[in-house]
């Protein structure tokens, strides 16, 4: 059944997916760092606050996802930051995250060599956002 | 001091991010940074499926980075994105020659083979494309 986007249910799936994937365990192992995404408000998209979401990722496993603020997420070590409607682009698949971040749809903060060394399992994660079934704030 | 500068008052995304990326690695790494400092080369890179480009010109211990593809490069680089981040990846083996035999490097080379990863300005310019490579490298 469809969770609402970024909300605490949608968080849980999300979890549960990255701990299911295999090929993320093989390619975050090592990282040990949080990571916030921002998704910012789009009211005219249902999305009239902007939201955080906070990742405690370690060594191939995801030790917590939650929902919180915009704050909470930005004092993460990695912040990517862009406006609902893109990081739906990126959950539908519609966006690569990794050309996403090279144009600038994704705004990026963080070690660059680090992440550049986990490309592959930033690309798991987006897998696995595509596996949560979702019911977008726009399309209600 | 900025060992990076930018020629553009706007930079791109991508020459902020490969910028970035160069000085970090510079900065943390003194045998990139012996790499740095000896090496003369403009390099251009297009992203094939974003059609955006940047060009590197070092200038032996400096680094300007200028958005697109500009006049009298040495080497070109053409690829899609996960090629251009896979080049970032290549292991530096023995005698500072990236490695091609690991899963990242025989990506790197069936692109190649493939020609979805081309290199224009290689012939007298490989131990450039080897500096260059060394530097990018993130491993």
């Amino acid at each position: 059944m469809a969770v609402n986007a970024f909300s605490d249910e949608w968080a849980r799936q999300f979890k549960d997916e990255v701990n299911k994937s295999s090929a993320y365990k093989a390619a975050a192992k090592g990282w040990k760092w949080t990571v916030g995404l921002v998704i910012e408000a789009e009211p005219d998209k249902n999305v009239p606050e902007t939201i955080g979401i906070v990742m405690d990722l370690f060594d191939g496993e995801a030790r917590d996802i939650h929902v919180g603020s915009a704050a909470d997420a930005q004092s993460c070590n990695f912040v990517i930051t862009a406006p609902y409607s893109r990081w739906k682009e990126v959950a539908t698949k519609q966006l690569d995250a990794t050309k996403g971040m090279l144009q600038g749809r994704l705004k990026l903060k963080g070690d660059l060599p680090t992440i550049v060394r986990y490309t592959k399992a930033s690309q798991e994660l987006t897998e696995a956002t595509t596996r949560v079934p979702v019911q977008w704030p726009d399309e209600r | 001091m900025n060992i990076v500068t930018n020629a553009d008052d706007e930079p791109s995304a991508i020459a902020s991010l490969f910028g970035g990326l160069i000085q970090a690695n510079v900065e943390s790494k003194p045998e990139k940074k012996r790499d740095f400092d000896g090496l003369k080369a403009r390099v251009g890179i297009w992203v094939t499926d974003i059609d955006e480009g940047l060009t590197l010109d070092f200038q032996r211990g400096s680094l300007t980075v200028h958005n697109g593809l500009q006049p009298k490069r040495d080497i070109t680089i053409r690829a899609e994105a996960d090629t251009v981040m896979s080049l970032s990846n290549l292991k530096i083996g023995l005698f500072g020659m990236p490695v091609y035999h690991d899963q990242v490097g025989r990506g790197v080379a069936l692109k190649l083979v493939q020609g979805r990863l081309r290199i224009e300005g290689l012939l007298g310019n490989l131990a450039t494309l080897n500096t260059v490579t060394r530097i990018f490298s993130v491993r």
